[in-house]
């Protein structure tokens, strides 16, 4: 079983294929729901810790604006947990935690200068992309399995 | 007076508890089950969950090893069109519902645009089949340069 990031992180499609292979998708929703139902955090609705900007501080240097070094925070750590990754291109989807676009860019530097095994696709516009989309990750899933997610 | 988007939640003993997980159970456009069956297969599994019967599907909550079960036993129901994703906030959590919200929370949107694919992923998962995608070529710059000239001349006769 293999930890797998994905790109967009919070991503439905490639959150459900991951899982049905057997391996454990590092999703955004996991991290968010520790955080919302902490009871050591003051609501509303998500106020952060003195220790959220020094996690987000590794990730993006003091002149980056907050909100990206506020989302590192969250998304960082699940990319230095990940064994591999799969980063989607040109997804469609950019609501609540990652409606940031210097965020994302940034996530999908950190992820694409890891040193683990990496697939990256363009999202699907029609039903043969997607065939082959969902095709592309099946086969990366299995080869994690041959490897063991070295 | 402007409407408090920003309520604190009573979230219960259980949902304050680390192990407690969020599903969303969403059908895809071609799924042969409808949302009440699902919701009632997961009833009559008698396990100790929450589920909440929603336009999407279902969510369920619990303790994690539960929620895992009754997932994978409803799965069994249509496993190419029933497609599962975890939620960070507790089902009807005043911060997220819409009810509270005046309008759909921001991952429904992002479902949404997921949703219009699903049809083809469960196709994709139950006939895998390797497709050739050729994508279209830039045009060539000779081959550019000589459609200019060819309507720079029709223009001018």
């Amino acid at each position: 079983m293999v930890k797998v990031a994905i790109y967009p992180p919070n991503s439905l499609v490639l959150g459900d294929l991951i899982e049905r292979k057997g391996h454990t998708v590092l999703a955004l929703q996991k991290a968010m729901s520790k955080k919302v139902r902490d009871p050591e955090i003051d609501s509303p609705p998500m106020n952060i810790t003195e220790e959220d900007p020094l996690k987000g501080l590794k990730y993006a240097a003091i002149e980056v604006p907050s909100g990206v070094r506020g989302r590192m925070s969250v998304i960082g750590p699940l990319i230095d947990e990940a064994e591999a990754a799969i980063i989607v291109d040109d997804a469609p989807i950019g609501f609540g935690c990652i409606g940031c676009a210097r965020t994302n860019e940034l996530t999908m530097f950190c992820l694409r200068k890891k040193d683990i095994p990496k697939l990256e696709l363009e999202y699907p516009t029609n039903r043969d992309e997607t065939f082959d989309f969902v095709g592309k990750i099946n086969k990366f899933l299995d080869t994690l399995d041959e490897e063991g997610g070295n | 007076m402007s409407a408090n988007l920003a309520i604190s939640p009573k979230l219960s003993k259980e949902e304050l508890d680390p192990d407690f997980t969020i599903r969303m159970i969403i059908l895809g456009p071609k799924a042969n089950v409808s949302e009440n069956e699902i919701v009632s297969h997961m009833h009559l599994l008698d396990l100790p969950i929450t589920v909440k019967w929603t336009c999407y599907g279902a969510m369920v909550s619990g303790k994690e090893e539960d929620v895992m079960v009754a997932i994978n036993e409803v799965r069994k129901l249509d496993p190419y069109n029933i497609f599962t994703k975890s939620r960070g906030f507790p089902p009807g959590d005043p911060r997220r519902c819409r009810g509270h919200r005046y309008g759909p929370r921001e991952g429904f949107h992002q479902m949404e645009a997921e949703y219009r694919i699903l049809g083809d992923v469960g196709d994709a998962l139950k006939n895998p089949k390797d497709v050739l995608i050729e994508k279209p070529k830039p045009v060539d710059v000779d081959e550019l340069v000589e459609i200019v000239k060819e309507s720079v001349e029709n223009d001018d006769s």
